[in-house]
């Protein structure tokens, strides 16, 4: 709890989580907040003083704050106070900590945050205020029945100025979906306003017709599949509720009921979840459900589920005072709530009591079968409209636009540039400028007799025009306390169960809450005969339940924990096979055992010649038996490139000649294998094969060869060493008909082998396993469609041993469009996995191109399609750790191109999706940063 | 948005003999170019009960003020004793810094000021008539109090109205173009003032 002494009307968490804002009055000044969210986390990290518990005050606001809003890309903070003003924050870089001259406390300010734009309109006390989805408009409403549409691309401009409300409009929300916004008012309405004409969609008044202006604010929500609005304060035969407004008709036949006094704000939780699997007992096992908190005047907090008929949890007397604002972690786990009486409360569920969230993807999905249209993709005629913050972001906007539309114009955003100090003190230490400043400064006196001094420019500010402002901070008793008093944060988890149990007498005024019907029991006494289950809180409840449930949880584990090693068993017998298996390669001589024989070996000739090695043309030309000697026949190799040439005999008929430009390898009718350098030295003495040569190949220096007995080996030879010793392939030949078709050694020495089915597989030496790199019928191949993905450039950098198995007729969605009837979310998740596997392919080939390549081509899918844990993930580990760390096991490199080059590179092509340009500006400043290291 | 940014005030010389000029080093942040000169003034409040003792110890045009931050020490001669009632030097009042742009006051910062006899002697028994040569003065520098005015930052007067100009809390805030009482602006005397004495 954040025990302060002035009311907090506000709190919201930063979508990165890392921190959260609180808004309120103070001491004769409103005051915004920004405190670190890991203390509140972590007990660890609430006793380490070296971890920051505020962030930054802001004491700008000359009245009363009444909301605090993050926009959803996270640069910026929006708050609305009683002084009429909206005021928009962002962080300024490169400015270090500072404390808050004027204010009493010593904290410095961790962060320095700064008013960038202050947003008048508003003839009264602003009461809320709401960023649009993809932070395209702000929306403010206030006292003066009116709701603000400013256009966040172009502050301080208002898109449109909604009028309609005849009382003081007290909350707002927008739809998810970003068709509509809702607000709700004193004067008896909810209003559903339409995005596209701003016009009024809706009008809801019925539930309200009872309401009186009571609470201070109305903050209503919509849930985060855009399904249901639920309004904050309504009534339902003379008691309070919460009205669930359905989208599909603007039907209000439920309500969560419960609450003693008005309910001032509702909040979703940002996820949408779905039941914890439990032993196959829920009967629609994958039917997604939302989670809701609200708050009332009656100091009390519930938290449904819309699957629950009741509410899962039920808090009494958190606060001692009304509450305020409700704001739920990132992960949907954890939320804060505040109060007039100062104090913020975090309360965190287990996912057990919650289920599990869906990811982005899932959320997406759902959006897409409800609306057909997927968010992550769909915002994209609206995209044009978005802010674009960072200079760098613009210019690839711009690029983009230009590429496009040469006429498009680009509008930037007010505050492109961050304010950067340039010290120019020339080395001087500030200390010493202070000592003699009085005595250096210059002064002068004016026409009129007036003294004039000229400042000392300490650092000069590139602004490129912004506005940026320190916090000045009034006394106030919120500094002195907050810090101290943070400690008991911690505490709450612990009081919100132990007080339900402690006070047996909260049961005594039972609480039916419930998704009921209009015609809901209007007699209180029918309300309060409890049956036995209901006479528990529902908070109890819901702990045994949960017991109930871990305890059969743990049960099914130990089942599956048995049934797994049951069936583990046979699988590693089974894989033990071919190692009991051994092959008879000791007993290979010359037989002519065909079953033996797996590989198919050359036919011996009398000569022949190869070319090899493409650079510098050289020929290799073999011609078996010359002359006989003493009784054995000799043969004859001859190499030749550009005019030089040398040759060499070998006492048995060769069987395979070839060779790389730095060395030449011959394979012999007497199982010998024979190396060269490319001046005819030998360089090592012959290698005895267990079975006939099938296939050699050189490349550099490696050599590979695939014996007749399907085995591989290969050696560095410059090195002498196996990279690959005499490995079976068995594991890619087993069960097939199919033999091996081709095979081939790649310039970093991975052995690449496709068979006469189709599929083609590398032995990756660090693993020790074959890899599945290639596959001709793969049904990912035929479905992919990434062709938007591709650029003309890309078409060249594809070449390499990966294209070489693939093939190059391998063209982006060759089927794609074929099967038309593939579901778009399908092909997606398709070319997802299919451009992930290339991907991987390319690195456990060592083929850095196309690596690179392929690297580029999922970025810009995963851009496309709005893959942002995926992407996040990618950019994560090119970033690599900022700081220096022993224990990170990060390689700066990967197959020899630099992590954060490819990261330079991937980035413009982030940048062509505003969706991510939080994630663009995150990863470039730390870029930026690195560099400067 | 204010262009302007008080980013801190050193007290200097301080505590120092009744008699010695104020020193205060300001140092603050502009956003962007200023045309024309910031007008600051120290102002040394006589007497609690009226305002008419306050005394404009020095004013000082600022200037020019290019984007970036500065410092620059603003010094002032001591108050006129003659123009202090009697009954008022010994004891706590305050001195103020304000800081004008064309003639609008945006900041005023007060600082609470603690006159009293060093010596023990007189401490116990203080002349009737002040002795200003045996009173030391004491900035509360660690406490100082800031108020901020919304004004109009461009040339253009015909905008000023309304929005821009108006005290959106009148209540709890000073007019800014009214002379505040003595102790308005500082509240009420806090009681830890006079811990730091």
């Amino acid at each position: 709890t954040f025990d302060v002494c002035k009311p907090i009307f506000s709190v919201d968490i930063h979508p990165d989580g890392t921190k959260f804002a609180t808004g309120g009055q103070g001491e004769d000044s409103g005051k915004v907040v920004i405190w670190n969210m890991a203390p509140v986390l972590r007990e660890e990290d609430e006793k380490n003083e070296n971890i920051p518990k505020l962030l930054c005050q802001m004491d700008n606001h000359l009245a009363c704050v009444n909301c605090v809003r993050w926009s959803n890309n996270g640069l910026y903070l929006a708050s609305g106070g009683d002084d009429k003003l909206v005021m928009v924050w962002k962080r300024a870089a490169f400015i270090g900590p500072s404390t808050v001259f004027g204010s009493s406390s010593k904290l410095a300010n961790v962060e320095q945050w700064r008013c960038v734009m202050i947003l008048r309109n508003h003839t009264g006390d602003v009461m809320d205020v709401a960023w649009s989805p993809h932070d395209v408009w702000l929306a403010s409403c206030s006292v003066d029945n009116t709701i603000a549409i400013w256009n966040a691309r172009k502050f301080p401009e208002i898109v449109m100025t909604l009028k309609g409300h005849t009382g003081l409009v007290k909350g707002l929300t927008w739809d998810p979906v970003g068709k509509y916004i809702a607000s709700q008012a004193d004067d008896h309405s909810l209003k559903v306003w339409r995005t596209m004409d701003w016009q009024l969609e809706t009008n809801i008044t019925k539930p309200f017709s009872e309401c009186g202006g009571t609470t201070h604010v109305l903050r209503l929500s919509w849930s985060p599949d855009g399904q249901y609005l639920v309004s904050a304060h309504a009534m339902n035969n003379s008691g309070p509720t919460a009205q669930i407004i359905e989208r599909d008709g603007w039907k209000t036949n439920m309500d969560f009921v419960g609450h003693r006094k008005a309910v001032t704000v509702v909040k979703f939780n940002p996820k949408i979840f779905k039941k914890k699997q439990k032993n196959g007992s829920t009967p629609k096992p994958s039917c997604p459900y939302c989670c809701c908190a609200v708050g009332s005047k009656d100091r009390s907090l519930s938290v449904w589920l819309t699957s629950l008929k009741r509410p899962l949890v039920v808090i009494h007397d958190l606060f001692d005072k009304s509450i305020m604002d409700i704001t739920w972690t990132l992960n949907g786990l954890g939320l804060l709530v505040c109060s007039m009486d100062g104090t913020v409360a975090f309360l965190d569920f287990s996912q057990d009591e919650l289920g599990d969230p869906l990811n982005e993807e899932e959320k997406n999905a759902i959006h897409q079968n409800i609306y057909g249209k997927s968010l992550a993709i769909t915002m994209g005629s609206q995209l044009s409209s978005t802010i674009i913050e960072n200079p760098e972001m613009l210019k690839y906007q711009q690029e983009r636009q230009g590429n496009q539309n040469p006429n498009g114009a680009q509008a930037s955003g007010p505050e492109n540039q961050t304010p950067k100090l340039t010290n120019v003190l020339n080395g001087e230490s500030l200390e010493d400028i202070r000592k003699n400043l009085l005595k250096k400064q210059v002064e002068t006196r004016t026409a009129d007799g007036r003294r004039r001094i000229t400042p000392l420019c300490i650092a000069q500010l590139d602004t490129g025009g912004t506005a940026a402002v320190n916090s000045i901070g009034m006394k106030s008793n919120l500094l002195l306390t907050s810090a101290s008093k943070i400690e008991p944060m911690k505490a709450l988890d612990s009081r919100f169960t132990e007080r339900s149990k402690a006070t047996p007498g909260v049961t005594s005024v039972p609480l039916t809450i419930g998704i009921t019907p209009l015609d809901r029991v209007k007699d209180s006494s029918s309300v309060k005969e409890p049956k036995g289950k209901d006479e528990t809180s529902s908070d109890s409840e819901d702990k045994i339940v949960v017991k109930s449930m871990t305890k059969r949880k743990g049960e099914m584990e130990g089942a599956e924990v048995v049934e797994k090693r049951k069936k583990g068993r046979p699988r590693k017998d089974a894989k033990m096979m071919p190692i009991s298996q051994p092959f008879p390669q000791v007993t290979f001589l010359l037989s002519k055992d065909a079953s033996l024989l797996k590989l198919p070996t050359p036919s011996i000739q009398k000569s022949f010649s190869t070319q090899v090695s493409t650079d510098g043309v050289t020929y290799l030309e073999v011609e078996n038996e010359v002359s006989v000697v003493s009784g054995s026949r000799l043969s004859q190799l001859k190499w030749s490139r550009e005019g030089r040439e040398w040759d060499t005999l070998l006492p048995s008929r060769i069987i395979i000649a070839t060779g790389s430009s730095d060395v030449v390898a011959v394979a012999c009718e007497d199982r010998t294998l024979s190396v060269f350098t490319a001046c005819g030295r030998r360089l090592i003495p012959s290698i005895m094969l267990p079975a006939p040569m099938s296939a050699l190949h050189c490349s550099g220096h490696f050599v590979m060869a695939l014996t007749a007995s399907a085995t591989l080996s290969v050696w560095d030879v410059q090195k002498q060493t196996a990279l690959v010793k005499n490995e079976s392939l068995n594991p890619i030949l087993s069960g097939t008909e199919a033999t091996v078709s081709q095979s081939f050694l790649t310039r970093q020495g991975v052995a690449v082998v496709s068979l006469s089915n189709g599929k083609t597989y590398c032995f990756n030496s660090s693993l020790e396993t074959w890899n599945l790199i290639a596959d001709k019928q793969d049904s990912l191949v035929q479905c992919t469609d990434f062709r938007s993905c591709v650029s003309s450039q890309d078409a060249l950098g594809s070449m390499g041993p990966l294209a070489l198995t693939q093939g190059r007729n391998l063209s982006a969605g060759r089927l794609a469009s074929r099967l038309s009837s593939t579901p778009h979310h399908l092909q997606q998740g398709m070319t997802l996995a299919f451009l992930e596997k290339q991907l991987a392919s390319a690195l456990i080939l060592l083929s850095a191109s196309e690596y690179r390549h392929w690297l580029l081509i999922y970025a810009r899918f995963l851009v496309n399609e709005g893959y942002e844990l995926r992407l996040r993930e990618l950019c994560q580990d090119l970033l690599g750790p900022v700081h220096k760390s022993s224990s990170s096991s990060w390689e700066t490199t990967v197959l020899g191109l630099r992590k954060r080059d490819l990261l330079t590179e991937v980035l413009p092509v982030i940048g062509q999706n505003l969706r991510f340009q939080r994630l663009f500006t995150e990863y470039q400043d730390q870029l930026e940063l690195l560099r400067l290291k | 948005m204010a262009k302007v940014q008080v980013l801190n005030v050193a007290v200097l010389d301080n505590p120092s003999p009744f008699g010695n000029p104020f020193q205060f080093e300001i140092t603050f942040e502009c956003m962007e170019d200023l045309p024309e000169d910031l007008e600051w003034k120290i102002i040394y409040v006589g007497s609690a009960e009226s305002e008419e003792y306050d005394q404009v110890l020095d004013s000082v045009l600022v200037g020019p003020v290019p984007a970036g931050r500065h410092m620059f020490v603003f010094q002032a001669d001591a108050p006129n004793t003659g123009l202090i009632p009697e009954s008022d030097a010994v004891g706590v009042t305050v001195v103020l810094i304000t800081c004008t742009y064309r003639g609008q006051e945006f900041i005023r910062i007060g600082y609470y000021v603690n006159n009293e006899y060093t010596d023990p002697e007189l401490r116990e028994n203080p002349p009737v008539k002040p002795n200003y040569t045996q009173l030391q003065r004491n900035i509360l520098a660690s406490n100082p109090r800031v108020t901020r005015f919304h004004i109009n930052w461009e040339a253009t007067m015909d905008k000023m109205e309304d929005s821009e100009n108006v005290d959106p809390a009148p209540n709890t805030m000073l007019p800014p173009t009214s002379m505040p009482s003595k102790a308005q602006p500082l509240g009420l005397m806090p009681d830890n003032s006079m811990d730091c004495l």
